[in-house]
């Protein structure tokens, strides 16, 4: 699929075509990354970063003050609490959709799923945008332990599979003592060095022969992405994926869970130039805290809290975190009400997001809700905004259009981007 | 325009009249045939495009095969076809698999994937369910029930006896604008849920159309046979759909038609709107129907794609939309019929191979569309003709062999992509190159091809041969010939041989050309 930027559509806007050409190329020269830090359930913003002390709502959960004055998050977040600096906390976040797939979607791709379109996940359409090159050893977007809505969520859409992400399994915590596997499947050959490049050398000339009186899309795609398995696998930067090459000090600083070592693993591709990385916490729907919402959102925080600080302390060590834009969400909010079962319910109505790192401007709040965390005051914004925002944060136009079925171009967001998070 | 209950009683009482006496010459594949390619034809003249030249029998057998069977030539029908020297060979061979039981399985699968969301096809609790789908609609093709009979008996179906189709509900999760956005892309081609929350931007649906049409399926309620399994619907007469934010119950109604829909004895939706769907009556049905074969066989729609045939998606050739339809109208709605008729084009005919430089437009049919395999055509194949083992049955879901063709299955599953995309990333290309499924195949330990071609009364080049004919569905070419002829140089014991016939194996095994039909 090509992209073309809105200008390109119309001939009256091509004047601002070239600011956008170069606000990309730049991008990509830059070397820009995305993490996204997503929340399998729906994340209780009350208990997380829009604490309502003193109101009924509150719940059992304290308030902790942060490195910056007149920002509070909860107790359970006490090593992000120090980098608030870095944190724009967006909590007017709202959209119409209480369902867990359908709003997974929703947040994921800007669009409600089940219409015409398929519509790319940002992570799709980010990634096509800051890839540095075609032909890179690792894939452009990697997602670690996809949540049980991936298929839908983070399908490449009309894109197409060249911009599928590729993901890592996580085979579970083998005991308490020790940390959780992560797994690239199928990522050893099959017989020895020499057999496997006799058989390349054979499986490209009969390629290239099939491509000369066969170039359809499929074809040509069909090639491409083995290309790439076929790169990766004759890398050394698929070590990336192996993570006993770390101490064991390093991978206990960002938690022994599923999502401490994602994020250990964000920080590996990251550092080998990969620009997309997603790192799902919460299995299954972890955050979906219908029953005993209190203790489940300490543990989670306490993996978030880890995992999170500990990959931007290390990305900042290494001059990485200026270059790496990171984004906290689910998809929906919880009820402020406390149901009778000490849990809180699917709340899209009102909830919080947080970027931080590189291209946000830090240590801010945006956004205001009511006393009793039912109403948004100020600064309501919706997935279309926050991924707009997150765009040009990375450097990359939101406008940019890729295009779909049937030749409609369609930009990566088009909502409005909340400038005063930028930095 | 009224009466539907009585006129489609009248048509039904003349079908059966009709299907007695002997078909006319109308009904003949062969003469609708060249009518098809008079239209395409025109087109090409018309737009200065020659047409590519007719494809050989290799690649006519190969694609026939995976278009109408689902699954490559076995080497010996492969041969055995070649060897033919009767010049109806294609069209009796069209014929024949049109009769076979791997055309109805085939055509259940590929209906399975068009009416089921992606995530109920492979759902661990829904297997059995989805085993019973697969069923009934294979003996809707097998009988060749007429089309319109078919969709009728799926949109009244899920009860007992007839319970198949009911997963196409529950998969729907029961809900009017879920079954209704469904329906109507599936049997009209259109996008009548674009006008879910705010009339269709591109064309004429209004919000109204679409929940009317919902309230068709307001009706049904879930009925727990054996504790969840075996699912069954019923429809409960009293409930409504309301026009969203407001208390306005909605009314049912067809879509693009003003007079209300003839009442039901016992006032049961689903049946009032089969009266209308299934009919002659429904300018979308026949449409949708005809385009949706095309698109089997050329790998792209007359009208592309497929379920969105809105007003503003015109035909590429919108006298042979018309024509057939009213076709297959005529010869009601027979679909093996249609299918014949198609393959018997000189369009289908064609060779998918052209030369980058000059190749025409897609939607112009000059040469054929290679078509991406999915992943049962795949893997059936494998089966059939590496594997050396008949292919587990869909309903038989115990054996090993069903076990491991479903962990493929799963592996490669792909979501609402179409023959002309490679839906594959990363992971699964990995997945073919390393994996357990290729990695069997190519193990001269185990049975089936490489063991079979260890005989000695094979020489090397009836292995490569061999090897190519179970994989490509064609002899090697000289040069190939004398590429694999390198492959094995040095190979003088078995063990070496092995090695080599394996390497190959597995190079054949992961090209393009193995995954796409052509």
């Amino acid at each position: 699929m090509q992209t073309i930027t809105m200008g390109a559509v119309g001939a009256s806007s091509s004047q601002w075509l070239p600011s956008i050409a170069m606000a990309t190329e730049e991008a990509k020269k830059q070397g820009r990354h995305c993490v996204l830090l997503w929340m399998s359930g729906g994340p209780s913003q009350i208990d997380t970063f829009d604490m309502k002390p003193g109101h009924k709502n509150g719940g059992s959960i304290k308030e902790a003050s942060t490195s910056v004055a007149g920002v509070r998050f909860s107790e359970h977040l006490p090593k992000l609490a120090k980098q608030a600096d870095q944190l724009a906390i967006l909590r007017g976040m709202s959209t119409k959709e209480g369902d867990h797939e359908r709003g997974t979607v929703l947040m994921k791709t800007g669009h409600i799923p089940g219409g015409p379109v398929r519509y790319p996940s940002i992570g799709s359409s980010l990634s096509k945008s800051l890839q540095q090159q075609e032909e890179a050893e690792l894939p452009s977007y990697v997602s670690i332990a996809p949540g049980v809505f991936a298929r839908n969520s983070i399908s490449p859409g009309f894109l197409g599979p060249k911009h599928a992400a590729m993901s890592v399994a996580s085979t579970g915590q083998p005991s308490d003592n020790d940390f959780t596997q992560l797994r690239v499947d199928f990522l050893n050959r099959m017989v020895d060095e020499k057999r496997h490049t006799k058989r390349l050398d054979l499986w490209h000339q009969m390629q290239n022969d099939f491509m000369k009186s066969h170039g359809t899309e499929n074809v040509v795609t069909q090639n491409t992405v083995y290309q790439s398995a076929i790169r990766m696998l004759g890398s050394d930067a698929k070590s990336a994926f192996d993570l006993t090459q770390e101490s064991d000090t390093v991978r206990e600083a960002y938690g022994r869970g599923t999502f401490g070592q994602g994020c250990l693993m964000a920080r590996r591709l990251i550092e080998r130039g990969v620009p997309l990385v997603e790192v799902t916490l919460g299995d299954g729907l972890g955050w979906d805290t219908h029953q005993d919402n209190f203790n489940q959102v300490q543990r989670l925080s306490e993996q978030l809290d880890s995992g999170w600080s500990t990959l931007m302390t290390e990305l900042q060590d290494r001059g990485l975190l200026e270059k790496t834009t990171i984004l906290w969400a689910g998809e929906f909010g919880r009820t402020p009400v406390i149901n009778q079962n000490g849990g809180r319910d699917h709340f899209p109505q009102v909830f919080t997001c947080v970027l931080a790192g590189g291209g946000i401007a830090g240590g801010q709040v945006y956004g205001k809700t009511s006393e009793d965390g039912t109403e948004i005051e100020e600064g309501k914004v919706n997935q279309q905004d926050l991924l707009s925002t997150l765009s040009q944060a990375l450097g990359v136009n939101p406008a940019t259009e890729n295009i779909a079925e049937g030749g409609r171009p369609i930009a990566i967001a088009e909502g409005e981007v909340i400038s005063q998070v930028l930095a | 325009m009224f009466g539907f209950a009585r006129r489609s009683l009248l048509i039904i009482i003349s079908l059966s009249v009709l299907s007695l006496t002997r078909a006319d010459d109308t009904s003949s594949p062969s003469l609708a045939a060249r009518t098809i390619d008079r239209l395409i034809d025109q087109r090409l003249e018309s737009e200065n495009v020659s047409a590519a030249t007719r494809s050989s029998d290799a690649e006519f057998c190969r694609r026939v095969w995976f278009d109408i069977a689902g699954v490559a030539p076995s080497i010996a029908e492969l041969r055995s076809f070649l060897e033919d020297t009767d010049p109806n060979k294609r069209e009796q061979l069209v014929d024949r698999l049109l009769v076979s039981p791997q055309y109805a399985n085939h055509m259940a699968s590929r209906w399975n994937k068009i009416l089921l969301p992606s995530d109920a096809q492979t759902e661990q609790g829904q297997q059995a369910n989805v085993a019973a789908l697969h069923r009934w609609l294979q003996s809707q093709f097998r009988d060749n029930v007429p089309y319109d009979y078919f969709v009728g008996g799926f949109l009244t179906a899920g009860g007992a006896g007839n319970a198949g189709p009911a997963i196409f509900y529950t998969s729907h999760s029961l809900e009017p604008e879920k079954l209704a956005a469904a329906t109507s892309r599936i049997f009209m081609g259109i996008q009548l849920q674009c006008a879910q929350c705010h009339d269709h931007p591109f064309d004429r649906w209004t919000q109204e159309d679409f929940w009317q049409y919902a309230a068709f399926f307001s009706q049904l309620t879930q009925t727990d046979a054996q504790g969840g399994r075996d699912a069954m619907i019923e429809d409960r007469v009293g409930s409504e759909v309301m026009l969203p934010d407001t208390e306005q119950v909605m009314a049912p109604s067809y879509p693009g038609v003003d007079e209300p829909p003839e009442a039901d004895p016992a006032d049961i939706r689903r049946r009032q709107l089969t009266i209308w769907m299934a009919s002659r009556d429904n300018p979308y049905f026949a449409r949708a129907a005809v385009n949706r074969a095309w698109a089997h066989l050329f790998g792209r729609g007359l009208v592309d794609p497929v379920d969105a045939m809105d007003a503003d998606n015109e035909p590429s050739h919108p006298e042979l939309l018309d024509f057939l339809a009213k076709h297959f109208t005529k010869q009601r709605f027979n679909l093996r019929n249609l299918y014949a008729t198609i393959a018997r084009t000189e369009a289908y005919n064609r060779t998918s191979s052209v030369s980058q430089e000059n190749a025409p437009a897609d939607e112009l049919f000059a040469a054929m569309l290679v078509k991406t395999l999915s992943a049962e055509q795949y893997y059936d194949s494998l089966q059939q003709n590496v594997f050396r083992r008949s292919s587990p049955s869909t309903s038989d879901r115990m054996s090993s062999d069903s076990a491991t063709r479903q962990q493929f299955l799963n592996r490669m599953r792909s979501t609402g992509t179409t023959s002309r995309e490679y839906p594959h990333g990363v992971v699964q290309a990995l997945g073919m190159m390393n994996g357990p499924t290729v990695a069997s195949a190519t193990s001269p330990e185990r049975l089936g091809l490489l063991a079979m071609l260890e005989a000695p009364m094979f020489d090397q080049s009836d292995r490569i041969e061999t090897l190519y004919l179970a994989t490509l569905s064609r002899f090697p070419r000289e040069e190939e010939i004398a590429r694999c002829a390198e492959l094995f140089s040095g190979a003088n014991t078995l063990p070496k041989q092995r090695e080599s016939m394996s390497d190959l194996l597995w190079v054949l095994l992961n090209t393009a050309e193995c995954a796409v039909c052509p």
